[in-house]
């Protein structure tokens, strides 16, 4: 009974984390429609930020925090503007910005690699603390991660329901062509859905930095987690990301009872194929005929 | 020297590699992400029976290919159900599950280890063991796939790969069986990525897992792309170009590591510069046509339409049709009977049901009630590519041409029975392709020159004027041959002197026996045209007569126009 409790709350953990990086992800996705594979090299490209902001520069974690998602949105904005809205406005096909996307994606891992050195990196001195309630362990940093979740998710879920901004980019997910009939500029919405999204991603980013150290391949992972959240919850809603992204954490926790550890990795892209192959509207989505 | 045989012997390599990859990605238009995934099965299944099982040369390799080819067979299926980006993220997935069970199952593949001290191939006691007695084996293997890969995609089943990769209902709507294509496209793609893991096993007689990571898919992916898609002398090209550059980069001394980054950013670069500045790669796709003679005069052939049908006949009939999309009934109730040789009308208010009554009666939808027979047999349920096979063939609103193809292409396409749309006859009756496709090209010329666009033959669909558009969809609908023609809203957007042009054509047909039903908005046309009509409303038949009964209707006119 004590293992099973320590798995609920590691998968309640990591699910945070996975459902964070699959709101960040799942708001580009579905009103861009783009499949920003290089939402993984801009994610290390935070936690590494992050590192240089607090080891370098000596800022205190919160400051690097907003340091990293500065560079995040800096990053993800122009990634859009100059890679995929050329694509877009050429009316290029949808392969095409993803195919582009790849592209970036290791040009990004590669050049973090080159400039940091391909070891981890850790914030020097930072040390968590660690709280026992009841049989069950976990760290102040794991406890960041659910409570950044909870507090960005319902901030996103407030910013898209009550300002004209996020009611814009509600809009645009639901319609472009719509959108764009009644004076909505979708280029500008897109501009702030990378923005946000890939701000977004910067605080789980440092949370990983502080929790296991900055790796430049960290990334690849990051985005397919995501993504597989997103599609497991259902393309287009928040509450399905975040959702698929707890589910994930549990099913990938609870499956340590029976699998090997080895093989951890791997389940969430068991999950993905299984969901996919079964039900592409996602668990938690409308069927669409 | 030596260093040089190296990197031609991985230039041949890739090249099989990137040629295997551009089947699917280029040709066939599936962004199925696991190319290294069939590479690794390949490069395993020869490293595991010579090691585990001692199996000579060449069983490893066609064990390897076979198995290979077989997995990839499986993972078309799923391609059928989904599409685009979810096939690029399933495909990725399992990339990755493929490389951590090569990494995880160590008894089998020696785990992170890897597997060494795979034998080197042999000729007539000859070991091939360095890379200038390696290189005539690569340089031959690489000549049969590519000969392989060149033979399948100038074929007929080539052309309706491409037509596929345009646009699949429309592939589907000319009787094209999708699920045989991409099985069939997959497995061949696969089997030929595994000849070049066979060849790397023995060449660096070692396999391990980290040579086959995503890393070598988008690798690939960048050879294909910078080269052409669907061109595989690009993909040779992308290949050789993409294998030497970084090789290049050696003669700058950087640290090794600094090194191996700097060759990905390349790639990236590369990758993405292409895409920016010549998107159809540094050699583009050609028509596959060129090589075929132009006939002229080719209705003198002696192959013109087929001999009338007997007219006034029950071909197509519908009974008690249903369908619902979730609360919204769309047909309810419907009841069709089309006779040979009368042209029926279709008509009715904007979401009355006319496009659903054509998409239940060509199985594009399936029915949640009611039956549909042809000639009196029963053909409900059946799939779209069977029934156009059957005798009922349809045309889209939206004409969903294949446009990068030529318009002469488009009807050969269609063309029913084409023994090269079977791809071991590709292989194995090649002579009798090459006559049918002889009598195929006067066929389809046949066609063209009875809707009038001879003159446009080797034009691409895509720069034809709209009303040549229009009579192409007529012309690739006749090219199936089939006996019932569903025409959507053939005729809409047209000025009077194109319809004019397009009526005889119709007509021509009915008096042919053929049956036809068109969905039509213009009254005048229908008045003009059809011999009986069906108007259409909330889900089923308000009414049926003459065009002159039906519009002396007034009850009808205030439904219409309402």
């Amino acid at each position: 009974m004590d293992l099973f409790a320590q798995l609920f709350v590691n998968g309640l953990i990591n699910g945070s984390h996975y459902a964070l990086l699959g709101a960040g992800f799942g708001l580009i996705f579905a009103t861009t429609r783009i499949v920003h594979f290089a939402y993984g090299p801009i994610f290390t490209a935070a936690a590494y930020a992050a590192w240089f902001a607090a080891n370098v520069l000596g800022l205190p974690i919160a400051a690097a925090m907003l340091f990293a998602a500065l560079v995040a949105a800096a990053l993800g904005t122009a990634t859009y503007q100059y890679l995929y809205l050329p694509f877009e406005l050429r009316q290029s096909s949808s392969h095409v910005a993803l195919i582009a996307s790849l592209g970036l994606f290791i040009v990004l891992e590669n050049l973090i690699a080159i400039v940091f050195g391909t070891g981890g990196r850790v914030v020097d001195g930072y040390q968590y603390d660690i709280f026992l309630v009841g049989p069950v362990y976990f760290s102040s940093v794991q406890l960041g991660q659910v409570i950044a979740m909870i507090v960005l998710t319902a901030s996103l879920g407030v910013y898209l329901a009550r300002t004209r901004h996020g009611k814009a980019i509600l809009a645009t997910t639901d319609n472009p062509e719509m959108a764009r009939i009644i004076g909505i500029d979708t280029v500008k919405v897109s501009r702030l859905v990378f923005a946000i999204g890939s701000a977004l991603s910067a605080i789980p980013a440092t949370l990983i930095l502080l929790k296991d150290g900055a790796t430049p391949s960290m990334g690849f992972f990051a985005v397919f987690i995501a993504f597989v959240a997103v599609i497991v919850g259902g393309v287009g809603s928040l509450r399905g990301a975040i959702a698929g992204g707890l589910a994930l954490g549990m099913v990938e926790s609870l499956g340590l009872w029976k699998i090997p550890t080895e093989w951890q990795s791997s389940i969430a892209f068991i999950v993905l194929f299984l969901v996919v192959l079964l039900r592409p509207q996602g668990l938690f989505g409308r069927a669409v005929n | 020297m030596e260093y040089v045989l190296h990197v031609l012997v991985m230039v041949c390599i890739y090249g099989i590699l990137a040629i295997s990859f551009n089947l699917l990605v280029g040709f066939a238009g599936l962004f199925a992400m696991a190319q290294a995934a069939f590479y690794a099965f390949g490069a395993y299944a020869t490293a595991i029976l010579t090691l585990k099982l001692g199996l000579p040369f060449p069983l490893d390799l066609l064990i390897g290919v076979a198995l290979t080819g077989f997995i990839g067979a499986l993972v078309a299926i799923p391609a059928i159900r989904i599409s685009g980006t979810y096939l690029v993220v399933v495909t990725l997935a399992l990339q990755v599950i493929v490389i951590a069970v090569a990494t995880n199952w160590k008894s089998l593949t020696g785990g992170t280890d890897g597997l060494r001290g795979v034998p080197s191939l042999h000729v007539f006691g000859y070991a091939l063991n360095n890379p200038g007695r390696f290189l005539p084996a690569a340089i031959l293997a690489l000549g049969v796939c590519f000969w392989i890969a060149w033979r399948l995609t100038n074929s007929p089943f080539g052309r309706a790969l491409r037509a596929m990769r345009e646009n699949e209902s429309a592939a589907e709507a000319i009787g094209k069986d999708l699920l045989y294509m991409k099985v069939a496209v997959f497995a061949f793609s696969a089997g030929l990525a595994a000849v070049a893991g066979s060849l790397f096993a023995r060449y660096l007689n070692y396999v391990g897992a980290e040579s086959f990571g995503i890393d070598e898919t988008i690798y690939m992916l960048a050879m294909v792309i910078l080269g052409g898609t669907g061109n595989l002398w690009g993909s040779l090209l992308g290949a050789a170009l993409l294998v030497v550059l970084p090789e290049l980069l050696k003669f700058v001394t950087l640290p090794t590591e600094i090194a191996d980054k700097s060759h990905l950013i390349i790639y990236g670069v590369l990758l993405i510069a292409i895409l920016r500045l010549r998107p159809q790669g540094l050699l583009g796709e050609r028509s596959t046509m060129r090589h075929l003679p132009h006939v002229d005069g080719a209705s003198s052939h002696g192959v013109s339409m087929p001999k009338p049908l007997p007219k006034g006949e029950v071909t197509l009939e519908g009974r008690d049709l249903h369908r619902r999309f979730g609360g919204i009934v769309a047909v309810a109730g419907f009841d069709i009977v089309l006779k040979s040789g009368s042209i029926t009308g279709l008509i009715g208010p904007n979401g009355a049901g006319k496009t659903t009554a054509f998409n239940l009666l060509t199985g594009f939808l399936s029915l949640d009630a009611g039956s549909i027979s042809f000639r009196g047999h029963d053909i409900t349920g059946l799939k779209p590519h069977d029934i156009v096979r059957a005798g009922v063939a349809r045309s889209f609103q939206d004409l969903r041409l294949f446009t990068k193809m030529t318009a002469l292409e488009n009807v050969m396409v269609a063309l029913p029975d084409q023994t090269g749309d079977r791809v071991l006859d590709v292989f194995f009756r090649p002579m009798k392709i090459h006559r049918e496709e002889h009598e195929n090209l006067i066929r389809a010329r046949n066609v063209l020159d009875f809707v009038g666009l001879t003159h446009k033959a080797y034009e691409t669909a895509e720069n034809l004027s709209y009303a040549e558009e229009k009579l192409l969809v007529v012309a690739r609908l006749l090219a199936t041959g089939a006996e019932v023609f569903l025409f959507d809203e053939p005729l809409s957007g047209l000025d009077r002197s194109t319809l004019a042009e397009i009526f005889p054509i119709v007509r021509k047909l009915a008096d042919n026996g053929k049956t036809i039903c068109i969905i039509e908005h213009n009254l005048d046309v229908i008045k003009e045209l059809c011999d009986v009509v069906y108007f259409l409303d909330e889900g089923h038949a308000m009414a049926i007569g003459t065009p002159s009964q039906l519009m002396n209707d007034s009850t009808l006119a205030s439904r219409y126009f309402k």
